[in-house]
């Protein structure tokens, strides 16, 4: 929506039309001083679109002149749809319509829709946020009134952005809703776990269940205890009577009656098998000891025969076995005799042929320390040998020596070739028979022959004297060979050779003498492998002993020592033989001698068993014998006759117990019955006098009514923590809508005034929180007044391009809005205007002429009535 | 001449009624206790009226096998006061003989001379024309059809056979357990008074349920009855005629709502005019409401629940249609808006469960009630 004209007419000083028109799109500017109806002009836009025509109150009241009438105001807008001219009167003849080209297309109410509808649905939701009232007239001082005044500018430009914000978050309603929800959340559950909380109604229906089901369970046992009481006391009843009825008492009784005579019955019966039976056994006893001395006397007879007839022949052949034992012995001591003689033989034959071996002994050390002397003797000079040959490799020239040396021997000749090749030559030619007259250095020339001449040369002409001949240049390369001699002769001097053949005899010497140390190391080598000192070793180990003096031949002393043991091993066989057949006889004598005595003793015991009899025959003791066997038969069939229809005694005394437990039992079960039916009555009266069941059907019922209670609680609960957490996460949400879009809107806007600035926001107040600046964080609050309407503009047009983007584009109407800010910072305020004012509209109301001149922008003009009317 | 009885059951004397709630200011419950002792004097002003000397209770006289001495007492001293009748007591399966064997052991002890207490299986005299055939429940759960001793239960030939028994006559478990519904024709009985549904119904001419002179539960939707029966001789059809004995109705009423109906009104439209007092009323809503209804619906529910001596509005069926104006009711924008959005949206996920989703619905109608009050 974007304003295109506006005209008041009837509103305040202007009691005639006024009007501004032709406002742009971009930012409009209308400055003129005060009292010249700028203030008028803002609240004739506010009430024109959010005052209903209907309205009386004070704020429509203000705009009535003072001369009275009815105030008017027109609004020409564009919006989508195209251009609309909205107008309304208040107070008298009250009206509202919105004209479209000239035609009227709304009225009264519906033209209040139509104003609503174009503003985007809120009721003055943007206007409150981007249109901006003039506050106070003055920057600071003047009286109290106006300090005040100033003060509450600066809270209404704060608070108008604090209002739009709490629209998007929720606001009040919002806290409201949040505060109700959680009082009443409060009352139930505590803590972020929202546990019931203690003595609440939550915890009190949680308990009230608790303690209803315990009774329940209570009642239930109890309920259960009398049934099982009630069952218990049927089945006693049932069994005393079973137990006392008169028919079974007097079963009892005949029945024990009848166990009791037929038990004395077999006892006495029992007691006559008793008698029988000890009878029995006395005849036995008796039968049996007369037989036994009867055969016991029958075989003391016969054993005394045979023990007689065995000590006989025990007798003999213990004589014999004596007889035998002497031989033995006799045997042995012959064999002892020889063994004696045997092994003083073998001893004499052990000393010969001990001899025999230390005389050979003797004579292999001999040998062997021979052999060794000579191999020391010889590896001696062997080592010595080597000594010799080493001393003399080391004083000629080596092999590479020599061939130094023959290096320089090879230089120094060709060092004199070259000085004779070029040295001037004399060559003698002789007369006939004048040879060898000329001589050089002693030395004849010989005819024909050129002689050099590298140097000066005097020539000896025998008989003339002598010639000197000069080479001239020539003589000069004379040096070469010089050098070369001085450099073998040095050589030749350090291995004291006086020439190369001496360096040659030299290194010939050399390698000679290295042969020779060679072949004396390996001589030595295969002497004493080992050293010399282990040869010597070796030779002091050889025992030396003294020879022996008419030692025996060893092979025959060795013959002899043989032959000696052999004998003297038969003869140990021959008397050990001897010696175990002696052993042997005379065990044999023992026993012989064991076995005699102990049949004697046999013999002895047959005849005093016969003695003991006295003078009892045979006879007399078989006829006791067969007169006890008679006896003992008559006992038996008297035992029979007694036991053959005798009466089972433990049958009857079985029956009888039977029958006295029974009654025992009767007893006993009646006993216990009757006191027990006693405790069941009482049980049972106390249980049904208590009235469980129907206490059990009550507590059912409460029961089920405080578990529906606290199911109701518990969604209760439920619902308000589900809209505790819908109402948080919404709010959250709606923060961080809120905050990211108009952090992003307004970070180049603040960038104008301080660069890299950035605002915090309040959480719960949702309005600038603090000016964030070079790194320090400054709050709102303590800014100063040009400042905070700085940054409170800033949130406007920031929260107005928004709009914009949101579909919801609103002029933005700033009357007087930056009446603090200095002159150096009120430009990039400007700047900003500029910046936002691309695609909003911006209308300026100013009375800063001078101040607002640097703002640009498109100048509005209040034409008044005459104005309007004058021609032109 | 023909024999006249009142046939009833299932008083169950000593109910607490502890299930329904107590309001403070209220004695629904001792109300209620009251109504049930109170039908045995309308009993005894039926028999009068009808010219009847006998009073049949087919079982569950008391509500539990072991009342209060108190209740027992006072239930025999009311019947006591009535003398021109004999009350015949049937043990039922509340009160059956074995769980109850202390309460009929006190009531052969203390009966007055007009009561019996028929704990055997076994034929009475009933006046000298009929012969009343008793099957008293030996215990609660029994698996056999409980009048079937009376197929071979003797009487005297020329006596009206008149059977007392209780239990259901439909076997809904076919456990055998449910007494055969021609068991008037296999036991050649004149009338067979029946006990244990609290509905009155009539299986035939013959066997007839009386239900419980005294309604205890929203099922009936009528007050209790019972049975004047008359009849002239053997073989003749009984007249059975029902005398109303209840003091309180149970009544449970729906109420089927549809979105943009006043529901308010059409709450008011269901209640009864007269005789609130002594109306145990449950409205079931289903169907539809918006919020604004539901929460006028809910004030005129309060508005009306004290007439009643018991109210009950139960909304679980009744779903919340929302509109945007509802919303726009909470905000039009913002966070408010924002939540009220995201429980409307979850009260109507499919992918969330009953509870899920009703917990979501009614915070969002807390939500709204919340906005509403802050504004009112």
């Amino acid at each position: 929506m974007k304003i295109r004209a506006i005209t008041l007419n009837n509103v305040r000083r202007f009691t005639a039309p006024a009007r501004v028109d032709a406002i742009g799109d971009g930012l409009n500017v209308l400055c003129e001083p005060n009292e010249h109806g700028k203030s008028t002009l803002f609240d004739s836009i506010q009430a024109a679109f959010f005052k209903p025509y209907g309205s009386r109150d004070q704020e429509v009241r203000s705009l009535r002149p003072h001369a009275g009438g009815a105030p008017e105001v027109t609004v020409e807008l564009e919006i989508d749809a195209g251009r609309f001219m909205i107008t309304k009167r208040w107070l008298q003849k009250p009206a509202a319509t919105v004209h479209r080209d000239g035609t009227l297309i709304a009225q009264a109410d519906a033209a209040e829709a139509w104003i609503a509808d174009a503003l985007g649905g809120d009721a003055g939701g943007p206007s409150g946020l981007i249109w901006v009232r003039q506050g106070v007239t003055r920057l600071t001082g003047g009286s109290p009134k106006e300090e005040q005044a100033a003060l509450d500018a600066r809270r209404d430009l704060m608070t108008s952005v604090g209002e739009e914000v709490e629209a998007m978050t929720g606001g009040r309603r919002m806290d409201a809703a949040l505060a109700r929800c959680r009082a009443e959340l409060e009352i139930y559950a505590t803590g972020k776990n929202r546990a019931p909380r203690k003595n609440g109604p939550w915890k009190e229906a949680q308990e009230e269940v608790e303690s209803l089901e315990a009774r329940r369970e209570a009642l239930a046992a109890t309920a259960q205890d009398l049934h099982e009481s009630l069952a218990a006391r049927k089945r006693a009843r049932r069994d005393l009577r079973g137990w006392e009825a008169p028919d079974a008492v007097e079963d009892r009784r005949t029945k024990l009656a009848a166990a009791r005579a037929a038990h004395a019955a077999a006892e006495r019966h029992a007691e006559k098998v008793e008698t029988a039976t000890r009878a029995l056994e006395m005849a036995q006893l008796t039968a049996d000891n007369a037989r036994a001395r009867r055969d016991s006397f029958r075989e003391a007879l016969a054993e005394r025969a045979a023990a007689a007839e065995k000590v006989s022949a025990a007798d003999t052949e213990a004589a014999d076995k004596r007889a035998a034992q002497d031989e033995a012995r006799q045997r042995r001591d012959a064999a002892a005799r020889k063994l004696e003689e045997a092994q003083a033989a073998l001893k004499a034959a052990e000393r010969a042929r001990a001899l025999a071996l230390r005389a050979r002994t003797a004579r292999d050390g001999a040998a062997r320390r021979k052999e060794f002397e000579d191999r020391i003797a010889r590896a001696e000079g062997a080592r010595r040998e080597m000594e010799t040959a080493a001393a003399a490799a080391r004083t000629g020239p080596d092999a590479a020596t020599l061939r130094r040396i023959e290096a320089l021997a090879a230089a120094h000749t060709a060092a004199i070739a070259a000085r004779e090749a070029t040295a001037a030559q004399v060559v003698a030619h002789y007369d006939a028979g004048r040879d060898g007259t000329i001589r050089a250095d002693g030395t004849a020339l010989a005819d024909g022959q050129p002689l050099p001449l590298p140097r000066a040369t005097r020539l000896t002409i025998e008989g003339i004297g002598q010639l000197e001949i000069r080479p001239g240049e020539a003589g000069q390369n004379d040096r070469s060979v010089e050098d070369a001699a001085a450099a073998l002769a040095k050589a030749l001097a350090a291995v004291g050779a006086e020439d190369l053949s001496g360096a040659r005899a030299g290194t010939d010497a050399r390698a000679d003498a290295e042969r020779r140390h060679s072949e004396a190391k390996a001589v030595l080598a295969s002497l004493a492998p080992d050293g010399i000192d282990r040869l010597r070793e070796a030779l002091a180990a050889i025992p030396q002993l003294d020879e022996v003096v008419d030692a025996p031949d060893p092979d025959t002393a060795e013959a002899a020592f043989d032959a000696a043991r052999a004998a003297h091993e038969a003869a140990r066989l021959a008397s050990d033989t001897a010696t175990e057949r002696l052993s042997d006889l005379r065990n044999d004598a023992t026993r012989a001698d064991t076995t005699l005595a102990s049949l004697r003793d046999r013999l002895k015991r047959a005849e005093e068993a016969l003695a003991k009899g006295g003078d009892t025959s045979e006879a007399d003791l078989a006829a006791t014998a067969d007169a006890a066997a008679v006896a003992l038969e008559a006992a038996r069939a008297a035992h029979a006759e007694a036991t053959k229809d005798a009466p089972d005694l433990v049958s009857t005394q079985a029956a009888l117990s039977r029958a006295e437990s029974v009654e025992t039992r009767a007893q006993e079960e009646i006993a216990r019955l009757k006191p027990q039916l006693a405790q069941l009555d009482e049980r049972i009266r106390r249980s049904s006098g208590e009235a469980v069941e129907e206490q059990l059907a009550e507590t059912e019922q409460e029961l089920e009514t405080a578990r529906a209670r606290l199911d109701r609680i518990e969604h209760e609960v439920a619902v308000l923590v589900r809209l505790e957490q819908a109402l948080e996460a919404a709010r959250a949400e709606a923060r961080e809508r809120y905050f990211e879009p108009i952090a992003k809107e307004l970070k180049p806007l603040l960038h104008l005034l301080w660069p890299d600035a950035e605002l915090t926001w309040r959480e719960d107040t949702l309005l600038p929180d603090a000016l964030i600046r070079d790194g320090r964080e400054e709050p709102i609050s303590i800014l100063s007044g040009g400042t905070q309407e700085q940054v409170a503009l800033l949130v406007r047009l920031a929260f107005a391009r928004m709009l914009g983007q949101a579909g919801r584009t609103t002029p933005v109407i700033l009357d007087d809005a930056l009446i603090f800010t200095d002159d150096d910072r009120i430009e990039r305020m400007f700047d900003a205007l500029h910046r936002q004012a691309g695609d909003l509209q911006i209308i300026v109301l100013t009375c800063r002429q001078r101040a607002f001149r640097e703002l640009g922008g498109k100048a509005l003009r209040l034409s008044t009535a005459a104005e309007l009317e004058a021609p032109g | 001449m023909a024999l006249r009885f009142i046939h009833a059951s299932d008083l169950h004397i000593g109910r607490k009624f502890s299930n329904i709630p107590e309001p403070p200011d209220g004695n629904v419950r001792g109300r209620l206790m009251e109504a049930r002792h109170g039908a045995i004097g309308k009993l005894a002003a039926a028999a009068r009226a009808h010219g009847a000397g006998h009073i049949l209770l087919a079982g569950d006289t008391f509500d539990t096998a072991t009342p209060s001495p108190s209740v027992i007492r006072q239930a025999l001293a009311a019947m006591k006061d009535a003398a021109d009748v004999t009350w015949w007591l049937l043990p039922g399966n509340h009160d059956n003989l074995r769980d109850a064997e202390p309460l009929w052991d006190q009531i052969g002890r203390d009966a007055p001379a007009n009561v019996v207490a028929l704990t055997e299986a076994r034929p009475h005299d009933l006046g000298e024309s009929a012969c009343l055939l008793p099957c008293p429940v030996a215990f609660r759960a029994g698996a056999s059809d409980p009048s079937e001793p009376l197929v071979n239960m003797d009487s005297d030939a020329d006596k009206l056979r008149i059977g007392l028994a209780h239990g259901g006559v439909t076997d809904f478990t076919e456990s055998g357990d449910a007494i055969a519904p021609d068991r008037d024709r296999t036991a050649r009985l004149d009338y067979l008074a029946l006990g244990d549904w609290h509905g009155r119904m009539s299986v035939s001419d013959r066997v007839q349920y009386s239900g419980t002179p005294e309604q205890d539960r929203f099922k009936h939707g009528r007050r209790g009855v019972c049975l004047a029966v008359s009849l002239e001789g053997p073989g003749a059809t009984p007249q059975v005629t029902e005398v109303e004995t209840g003091t309180f109705l149970w009544s449970d009423v729906a109420l089927l709502l549809h979105a943009r109906q006043d529901a308010a009104a059409a709450l008011t439209a269901v209640l009864p005019d007269g005789g609130r007092r002594d109306i145990l009323l449950r409205v079931t809503a289903s169907g539809w409401a918006a919020l604004p209804d539901q929460v006028e619906l809910r004030r005129a529910a309060e508005a009306c629940a004290p007439d009643f001596a018991h109210f009950d509005l139960v909304t679980g069926a009744l779903g919340t249609q929302y509109d945007s104006t509802d919303l726009d009711a909470i905000d039009r924008g913002g966070a408010l808006r924002l939540a009220a959005r995201g429980l409307m949206d979850e009260a109507g996920s499919e992918t969330l469960s009953r509870h899920q989703r009703d917990v979501a619905a009614d915070a969002l109608a807390r939500l709204y009630a919340y906005v509403r009050e802050s504004e009112a």
